[in-house]
């Protein structure tokens, strides 16, 4: 039912509950207004206990540079040139 | 404002504002009895959305803007505490209702006095029309 001479939205406030000699704890031996809805709208249960942030890694040693490494590798002795050479090309690819 | 305020909602199938009922307000407040601080009409759609109405013809045109403060602005999205009510929980969709505010002018002095003894309230109710004639007639 719509009235064509209505004037303004409202949008009801909740207000306390009291009586006249002040704010009376029981309501007619009833749940109140209140009561029956938050009966029936029960609270989220609270949120399991949160896991500690993961330690954050270790990061990794810088990566060296391959051609570095093997140019220290030859002239250490470790590889030969052809050796050496083979696995620049094989970096090369 | 000294005296408690009452709420009172009453549902009307149509808007209605009788001048009898005005007339014996009017009566009591002139005895110091009750004063009526504002009346509110609302109508309630089927939706559930509330809307003021017009005061009545001949009425104060600002008739209704205090009581409107009082029980409206609220927030949509709240949910109502545990000692709390609204006219969503008293008025149908698709009817309407009077709200009026008045003050009880008899009762500060009982009210002081009661604070004064270190009274506290437990609870508050009114008699039934059954109960009440079950009372003798003029007692106290």
């Amino acid at each position: 039912m719509r009235h064509a001479e209505a004037v303004a939205r409202l949008v009801p406030k909740q207000l306390q509950m009291t009586g006249m000699t002040g704010s009376v704890p029981y309501y007619g031996g009833r749940l109140s207004p209140a009561q029956a809805y938050a009966a029936s709208h029960p609270a989220a249960p609270p949120p399991p206990m949160a896991a500690p942030p993961p330690r954050s890694p270790t990061p990794p040693p810088p990566r060296r540079d391959p051609v570095a490494a093997l140019d220290e590798l030859l002239e250490s002795g470790v590889i030969t040139e052809a050796e050496h050479q083979e696995l620049r090309d094989r970096l090369a690819t | 404002m000294t005296g408690p305020v009452q709420v009172i909602v009453l549902g009307f199938d149509e808007p209605s504002f009788t001048g009898e009922v005005m007339a014996e307000l009017t009566r009591l407040r002139e005895a110091g009895v009750v004063r009526v601080v504002d009346v509110l009409l609302v109508s309630r759609d089927e939706d559930g959305t509330f809307e003021t109405l017009p005061a009545p013809p001949g009425t104060d045109p600002d008739l209704g803007r205090i009581a409107a403060d009082v029980v409206g602005n609220g927030d949509p999205d709240g949910s109502p505490a545990d000692d709390s009510w609204s006219l969503a929980d008293v008025v149908a969709p698709g009817s309407v209702a009077a709200v009026a505010l008045v003050e009880h002018l008899w009762a500060q002095p009982l009210v002081e006095a009661i604070r004064d003894a270190g009274g506290r309230p437990l609870a508050e109710a009114w008699l039934s029309p059954e109960d009440r004639n079950g009372l003798p007639e003029q007692s106290g």
